[in-house]
């Protein structure tokens, strides 16, 4: 029988508002409405990663299934629309999902799906079930040829919400096991997993020992919006330019939604440059901690520094406010080696600007968005604030948003130098090819 | 205030001004006495005509008053076709037949086609071309064209000559269009081509140069997308950081103004803002704001309105919600209002050109068959906002690029309509000035205003897009579509109502074969071979102009004669980087 819709489109799911945060709105504790509650659950959340294939724009239907993924306490890793398999079975691995949502419209999709399992497999992500759907464009037929070939379900034309979001629920619902058989990246990446599970449940996440491996670790934030992860990922693209060998280890903290427990992680979406076998990316949802970063990024950050394979790892806290400190660089153990504090020309007035505690504490200022013509103003006013601090901090002034810009690359420079990072030598760590077959 | 803001006030005040006119038609007898004489006048100048049964009617109704205060509220506030403000129509007779039916007016059948290899959508060009009036060739391109790769692109070959044909090389483009005479008089190429419109464009100019010689340049008519800034919102093509990819857009708008003075250099597109999940409210009110921005944005490097303004054109999206009634009468007052009241432009700049496409979304698997009355009534709303031109989607479409008999079917839908049906051809203005019409216009104009307003608060349109607010619109509004259909609140006939228990016909489905897909790549490796000593200067040529202040389209013509599209790409992203997308 080939009914492309199902039965139950008839029924009525209860109506609900998508979910969704402007940038803009994002601070200063991001996407957490005041007071909210975090839901207690008995498993951590399903962490699946959506892309769309590459030469393909229609996004629609994934960003409808992301919203409702979300809505379900799912959390979503979103890659964005034209993506190769490359990138998706990279983040794949590097994420340690549960499964791959895929939604192709232009046609190709009996390649190209069959291309993902296969290096999914190759690539030691074989164990990563793929699913996806297409509308109409993806017949019956072809499910059964993509079925044959690896693919685990494809949901037709028409099928509900509702019974989409009931089948991924239970098909991809499995907990993440500490694996031996696990190498490179996946088994960097199942690290974290485990220990964000461990923190969950309240255990305490495992400590690392080891000799210290002198990756330099660098700590990001700022109010939401400030710039954060486009100039992490301008700088990555430094990275990837002048220290020929070496890798790079990114850690991106994001809210959870606080009603539902779930949250669409999209920044991979904007870091063009993470595309590329020699940086790690991973995406950290809060999960009601509200200190700007999960509270199994402590335990990340050792992992990541522990492996040996970076020399330079940034980590980006959520927005945050005038008070917080993300990185402990106040109280207990800093986490980070430097603590880099972005800031827009627009933070208010002086005023504003005294009251922000990480401006004593931050071992690089940025001051990001100097196209702004309030940049000018605010550069003499933010130096002054520092001066105060007599601790000879400069600040930094970049337009991240613009290709190539000279002040990102003179702030690469001096992150280069406190890390220690020899842009003629290469990075000490061999850049290690783990996931492309 | 960015000028969102100003336009909207200029629509109030001109609102403000029609109320005035018709208090003083009805106040003062003087005034009153000329608005009647100037109705007499054009009353006495409609024409008669007569229909096949033998009813005698007129080539152009008008409300049946002689009330002064609803002649002026009908002249100042709808405007009589081809007058501002341009409500009813941008011409005076659009469809209406001439010399007793002899020729048609402009025929507004623009079939979007485009599968497999140049040859191929050639073919299905001749194919549609048979079966209709004039020579209308609107051509769709496959993933890898419309994101400016070459077919030899790692990854891409699975989808080479899906979804619209593959172009790499002037070559493909001299076999796409080969055996049309493009310089006809009613002759048109559309090209729904976006971040890639400048190379694709300069293929095109550099095949019909060869073709025609150079004096076809005053020939070729037709349309290219080239509307970065839906893309950057609904439709996801970008390649090009915006900066950049408008500097690309305005160059080509700029040297095609005066060199391809039938050509419209840039189509300002709402239809994929709709089929992304739009409300007909924001389709609107984000198209004519992108608009305004280009209108802004030229004006800034110095371009004259009034000649740059006429070059403009526009494409929506027609579905079954009931805005769709007013949505193009509603957006060319809007537009008109705002170019005169706002930029000042003369009366050939006021006018909004549109193109209109019935809704793909609106067509489902389900029962696909259904999908012929769905596109025929939504072809009925088009024509009534008197759209200049229109495509109507195949009964297939939820499944394949169309195959040949559902392109006719869709294509006879429109000369049925037109042709056929006795609906458009002998009266003009159908409804313009009754009383759901009104209440629905005010209500739109309304609700496109509030949007303004929203955005200009934001900063205009490039800053709320910086703040990804079109984006977070548009899904919010998809997933709310969604939820509405799957809740049962939307009825969808065959999906969630009246469900047959019928299998899923065997739909027969336009793909393109491995085989020509290497063939492709075969001609591209051929091409870049042939050329692989002129091409590096050449690119570099390119670069030099991107790194100066030349114009980048006046390059691309020399370019495109040994470059592939890929090597053009790879070379602009060299020099202005990539556009870094967003959720
Ligand atoms: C909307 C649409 C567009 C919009 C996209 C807007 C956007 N940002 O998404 C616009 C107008 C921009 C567009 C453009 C194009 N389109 Co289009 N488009 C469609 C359309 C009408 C609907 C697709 C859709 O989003 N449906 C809504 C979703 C929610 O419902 P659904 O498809 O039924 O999916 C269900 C399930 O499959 C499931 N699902 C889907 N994906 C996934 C993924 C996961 C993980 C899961 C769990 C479930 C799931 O969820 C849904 C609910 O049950 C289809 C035709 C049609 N009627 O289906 C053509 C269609 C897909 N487009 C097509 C084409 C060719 C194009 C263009 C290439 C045209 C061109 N040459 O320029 C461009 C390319 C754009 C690009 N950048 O890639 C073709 C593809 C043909 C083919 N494969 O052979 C189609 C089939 C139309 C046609 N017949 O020609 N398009
Ligand atoms: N004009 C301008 N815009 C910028 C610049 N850098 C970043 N942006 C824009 O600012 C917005 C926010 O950038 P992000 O990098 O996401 O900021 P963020 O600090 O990571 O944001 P959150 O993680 O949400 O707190 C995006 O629209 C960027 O394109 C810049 O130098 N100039
Ligand atoms: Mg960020």
């Amino acid at each position: 029988m080939n009914r492309i819709f199902p039965p139950d489109a008839r029924n009525a799911p209860a109506a609900v508002t998508a979910i969704f945060i402007p940038l803009g709105d994002r601070s200063p504790v991001a996407g957490l409405v005041p007071g909210a509650r975090f839901h207690p659950m008995a498993a951590p959340p399903l962490r699946l990663l959506t892309a769309v294939p590459l030469c393909d724009g229609h996004d629609s239907a994934i960003t409808t299934i992301n919203l409702e993924l979300a809505r379900h306490g799912i959390e979503v890793i979103y890659l964005g629309y034209h993506q190769s398999v490359a990138a998706i079975v990279r983040a794949a691995i590097q994420e340690d999902v549960n499964a791959v949502g895929l939604s192709s419209y232009n046609g190709g999709h009996l390649i190209f799906f069959r291309e993902v399992v296969r290096r999914l497999r190759a690539g030691g992500g074989g164990d990563i079930p793929v699913f996806g759907g297409g509308g109409g464009t993806i017949t019956p037929a072809d499910a059964r040829v993509m079925q044959r070939d690896g693919v685990d379900r494809i949901f037709f034309a028409g099928t509900s919400l509702d019974r989409i979001m009931a089948e991924i629920k239970t098909r991809y619902a499995r907990p993440a096991k500490p694996a031996r058989k696990l190498k490179g990246d996946r088994a960097l990446a199942r690290a974290i997993t485990i220990a964000e599970t461990a923190t969950f449940t309240g255990d305490t996440p495992r400590s690392s020992g080891g000799a210290k491996p002198r990756a330099q670790v660098v700590g990001v934030a700022g109010p939401g919006g400030a710039g954060k992860s486009t100039l992490i990922d301008e700088l990555t693209s430094r990275f990837l330019q002048k220290i020929p060998r070496g890798r790079i280890a990114l850690l991106a903290n994001d809210p959870s939604h606080p009603g539902t427990g779930g949250a669409i992680l999209g920044d991979r979406v904007s870091a063009i440059y993470a595309q590329d076998d020699r940086v790690f990316f991973r995406s950290l949802a809060t999960r009601g901690s509200l200190t700007g970063l999960s509270a199994a990024a402590p335990a990340a950050i050792e992992i990541l520094r522990n492996s040996g394979k970076f020399d330079l790892i940034f980590v980006e806290s959520v927005g945050v406010g005038q008070e917080s400190d993300p990185f402990n660089v106040f109280h207990g153990r800093k986490l980070v080696d430097t603590v880099l504090y972005v800031l827009p020309p627009h933070y208010g007035g002086r005023i504003q600007l005294q009251k922000i505690a990480l401006l004593n504490g931050a071992d690089l200022v940025v001051l990001n968005k100097c196209d702004d013509p309030r940049a000018h103003a605010a550069k003499a006013e933010i130096q002054t604030r520092l001066d105060q601090n007599q601790r000879g901090q400069r600040l930094h002034a970049t337009t991240a948003a613009t290709h190539s810009d000279p002040g990102v690359d003179r702030l690469f420079a001096a992150i280069a130098e406190l890390g220690g990072l020899d842009p003629a030598r290469g990075g000490e760590k061999a850049c290690q090819m783990e996931v492309s077959p | 205030m960015s000028s969102l803001g100003r336009i909207a006030d200029s629509v109030v005040a001109y609102n403000q001004f029609v109320t005035g006119e018709v208090a003083r038609a009805r106040a003062n007898k003087k005034y009153a006495g000329e608005l009647r004489a100037r109705w007499a006048k054009i009353r006495q100048s409609v024409e008669w005509t007569q229909s096949p049964t033998g009813t005698k009617l007129p080539r152009l109704a008008l409300p049946d008053t002689d009330e002064p205060g609803a002649i002026a509220a009908y002249l100042f506030g709808q405007g009589l076709p081809g007058e501002f403000p341009y409500a009813t129509a941008a011409y005076r007779e659009m469809y209406l037949e001439r010399d007793g039916g002899e020729t048609p007016g402009e025929e507004p059948m623009r079939l979007f086609a485009g599968l497999g290899l140049a040859e191929d959508t050639n073919a299905r060009f001749k194919y549609l071309s048979r079966n209709q009036k004039s020579l209308r060739l609107s051509t769709a391109f496959d993933g890898p064209t419309l994101y400016g790769l070459d077919s030899d692109h790692e990854g891409v070959l699975g989808k080479v000559g899906e979804g619209g044909v593959a172009i790499d090389t002037v070559e493909d483009m001299l076999r796409l269009f080969a055996g049309f005479d493009l310089t006809r008089p009613d002759a048109s190429v559309s090209m729904t081509m976006n971040a890639p419109a400048p190379a694709i464009l300069a293929m095109f100019i550099a095949a019909a140069k060869r073709r025609f010689g150079p004096g076809c340049l005053k020939q070729l008519r037709g349309t290219i997308q080239a509307d970065i800034l839906k893309e950057v919102q609904a439709q996801n093509e970008v390649i090009f950081p915006v900066d950049a990819s408008l500097r690309f857009l305005c160059d080509m708008i700029e040297w095609c103004v005066p060199n391809l003075p039938k050509w419209y250099p840039v189509s300002i597109s709402g239809y994929h803002i709709a089929e992304a999940g739009a409300t007909p409210v924001q389709q609107a009110a984000f198209t004519l704001a992108n608009g305004f921005t280009y209108v802004e944005l030229l004006r800034q490097r110095g371009a004259d309105v009034n000649r740059f303004g006429p070059r403009l054109s526009f494409f929506l999206d027609c579905g079954l919600d009931v805005e769709y009634l007013v949505l193009g009468r509603v957006c060319r007052r809007l537009w008109a209002i705002g170019l005169r009241d706002v930029f000042g432009a003369d009366a050939k700049a006021q006018i909004l050109k549109l193109h209109t496409q019935t809704s793909g979304r609106s067509l489902i698997a389900a029962e696909f068959q259904n999908n012929l009355t769905r596109t025929a009534t939504e072809l009925m709303l088009a024509y009534l906002n008197y759209t200049n031109s229109c495509h109507s989607n195949s009964a297939d479409e939820p499944f394949t690029t169309p195959t040949e008999k559902y392109a006719l079917l869709a294509s006879h839908a429109q000369s049925i309509l037109l042709e056929e049906s006795g609906l458009f051809k002998h009266t003009m203005n159908l409804f313009g000035g009754a009383p759901g019409l009104l209440a629905l216009e005010r209500q739109v104009e309304q609700g496109i205003l509030d949007v303004f307003r929203e955005m200009d608060t934001l900063g205009g349109v490039i800053p709320a897009m910086e703040q990804r607010y079109q984006r977070s619109k548009i899904q919010e509004a998809g997933h709310a579509y969604e939820q509405q259909i799957y809740s049962g609140r939307r009825p969808v006939i065959g999906l969630n109502r009246y469900v047959t228990d019928e299998p899923l016909p065997h739909v027969p489905l336009a793909r393109t074969a491995p085989r020509r897909q290497r063939l492709q790549v075969e001609r591209l490796t051929a091409f870049k071979k042939k050329h692989a000593k002129k091409a590096p200067a050449a690119l570099q040529r390119l670069e030099n102009v991107v790194r100066g202040k030349g114009n980048v389209f006046d390059e691309l013509l020399n370019t495109v004669e040994v470059c592939s599209l890929g090597q053009i790409t790879a070379c602009l992203t060299g020099v202005v980087g990539k556009f870094r997308p967003m959720v």
